[in-house]
């Protein structure tokens, strides 16, 4: 059963990608009223496999990198259905299904098979650690197509820069603040587990990073020659680095989080 | 000193208290620490003159990127990191009037916070590994961790129906310790904590009793499942055990099926000079001869692998840990809260 609802997931993915690239080709009216309907449908659907997964293992879907990973698609569609309001762009809906269509490819990838929590990842700890880092890594995600499509329109000088500027700066802010949480409750499961809240594993060491190029990113926005491009640049490279802190290193760095 | 040279000196502490050095310093942290990833940790020197070649080998090698977290120039590094955020914020403190500016300086402030607890911990913290079987007491003082008994009274392990470990749990007891006394039935997510000192669940194993009788004379053995036991009988000789707790046979071997005392065995392998010499497998009760003595296998037992770790700086971490998300929430509660914000 949740084969087939992932499958029609991510056919509707697909579809809104093409929708989206054929709206760019020929501004057809219905194209545009069409656009958003297969992602609020992937939505429904990814709530329906969430809620049949925490139905069957009787604790939340936060326990390896399967489950982050769904969940994460989910979170951003609905900062994608935030933005909307407020910010209509083609290019954006088509940076977002298309993010979300190459994640769900790869998220068929990793294993899936229900398993039971071991000891050491039984703490509400380590489900405000995921649960903050799903929220965090959605919101970086949001700014990195945000940034893109801000790239895409400085050659145009385009009026709705600053409006796009101004929301890359909110998914930032929201972003950075849930990236400390992580942060900090990964630090103090680790410490109530292992006796230590911080050991340089590659993964920790990388969010620590992911960390470091956001507050330099709100940094450089108080400074002239920062805001604008070069600031959108940052936020583009910045998500690029989530990437790797989430998948990059539990496939090329083995270390403590091997539970990911 | 010359007017040139004063605006000089002046200009270059003005940049070294600036937020641009500052920032710059976290950047640079911050690839340091990428580096330790990518650059294997712990490796002997031949290593990276074996995988990176002998020129940039040697550069690892000569500035310790081989133990890159933990070499004196990366402690530095942090330390002024550390000193540029305290001088930029007491640089804003006079401007601190609104929940922004001073939201702003108690996020950078706790920064500083947990540099100096992780700087505390480094200099002052102690740990030791302890494997205790059911009954048995240690002194803390043994292992420089103060005063203090320490018992175990119990272990336990809880299983899942498919026999996947569910939880390990240890009900001990910590008597005298700082004149007070603590009882606590631990588990991998829950330890003791007796002011600074922790007592964490980290290992476990099986602890097997053999009896070894050689001539007239007769001894109880305590011995760790995996361990080997040296004798004393002046021809160098040991006994190494192996504890098959479910024992099943198949045409590779002898394996256990379960983590579980189902069907228990004893694999005892006699050794001379690290050689072995006579093997035998042993149910509960039965009794072998080996060379000059004859072993029984008595009893067996868990053993629980205990981490105590006194860390006089890990509470002020953690305060910097709040002083950080109350930072977080003043700087940008219009953002977070209101319509406007920005």
């Amino acid at each position: 059963m949740a084969e087939q609802l992932l499958m029609a997931t991510f056919i509707l993915l697909v579809l809104a990608v093409l929708i989206n690239l054929a709206r760019l080709w020929s501004p057809i009216i219905w194209l545009d009223s069409a656009a958003p309907l297969p992602m609020y449908l992937a939505a429904a659907l990814l709530l329906v496999i969430l809620a049949w997964r925490t139905a069957e293992a009787g604790r939340l879907p936060l326990a390896n990198m399967y489950e982050f990973s769904v969940f994460m698609v989910l979170i951003i569609l609905l900062g994608y259905f935030l933005i909307r309001r407020v910010l209509q762009a083609p290019e954006f809906d088509l940076a977002v299904s298309l993010l979300l269509t190459m994640l769900f490819a790869m998220l068929a990838s990793l294993p899936s098979d229900l398993r039971p929590l071991m000891p050491a990842l039984q703490s509400r700890w380590l489900s405000a650690h995921v649960a903050t880092a799903i929220l965090a890594y959605s919101a970086f995600a949001i700014a990195f197509c945000l940034g893109i499509i801000y790239l895409i329109r400085t050659s145009r000088e385009d009026a709705s820069l600053k409006e796009i500027d101004r929301q890359i700066y909110r998914m930032v802010v929201w972003g950075f603040a849930l990236l400390t949480l992580v942060i900090i409750t990964g630090a103090v499961w680790a410490e109530e587990v292992w006796g230590n809240w911080w050991s340089w594993d590659p993964k920790e060491t990388w969010s620590l990073v992911t960390w470091v190029v956001y507050a330099a990113y709100l940094h450089a926005r108080r400074t002239r020659g920062w805001r604008g491009r070069r600031s959108a640049w940052l936020v583009v490279i910045g998500f690029l680095v989530v990437l790797f802190t989430l998948y990059g290193v539990s496939i090329l760095l083995p270390g403590l989080h091997s539970y990911a | 000193m010359p007017d040139k040279q004063k605006v000089g000196y002046r200009n270059l502490v003005s940049w070294l208290s600036s937020m641009k050095f500052a920032v710059y310093l976290l950047i640079l942290v911050g690839a340091v620490s990428a580096l330790g990833t990518i650059i294997p940790q712990g490796q002997p020197p031949a290593f990276y003159l074996r995988t990176y070649g002998d020129g940039i080998g040697t550069v690892i090698n000569f500035l310790s990127l081989n133990d890159l977290y933990h070499i004196w120039w990366f402690y530095a590094l942090m330390l002024i990191l550390g000193a540029a955020i305290m001088v930029c914020s007491l640089q804003r403190l006079r401007h601190a009037r609104s929940l922004i500016t001073v939201g702003s300086l108690v996020f950078h402030l706790a920064i500083v916070v947990i540099l100096a607890g992780a700087v505390w911990s480094l200099g002052y913290s102690r740990s030791a590994m302890v494997d205790l079987a059911e009954q048995q007491t240690v002194a803390l003082a043994d292992y420089g961790l103060g005063s203090g008994q320490l018992t175990l009274n119990s272990f336990a392990i809880d299983y899942y129906p498919d026999l996947q470990p569910r939880q390990y749990t240890s009900d001990i007891g910590l008597t005298g310790y700082e004149q007070r006394n603590y009882y606590q039935t631990i588990n991998v997510n829950n330890p003791l904590r007796a002011g600074n000192l922790k007592i964490y669940q980290s290992n476990w194993g099986w602890m097997l009793k053999i009896r070894l009788t050689t001539n007239d004379s007769t001894q109880v053995l305590d011995v760790k499942d995996y361990d080997v036991f040296p004798l004393g009988s002046g021809e160098n000789h040991a006994i190494r055990v192996v504890f098959l707790p479910d024992y099943a046979e198949d045409e590779h071997g002898a394996f256990s099926r379960t983590s579980q005392p189902n069907h228990p065995y004893l694999g005892l392998s006699l050794l001379q000079s690290g050689r072995v010499v006579d093997m035998a497998l042993l149910a509960p009760g039965e009794e072998v001869q080996m060379g000059q003595s004859s072993f029984t296998f008595e009893d067996f037992s868990y053993y629980s692998g205990l981490q105590i770790k006194y860390d006089p700086g890990v509470n002020l971490v953690f305060a910097g840990f709040v002083l950080l998300l109350l930072g977080l929430l003043g700087r940008y509660w219009h953002l977070f809260f209101m319509r406007e914000g920005d």
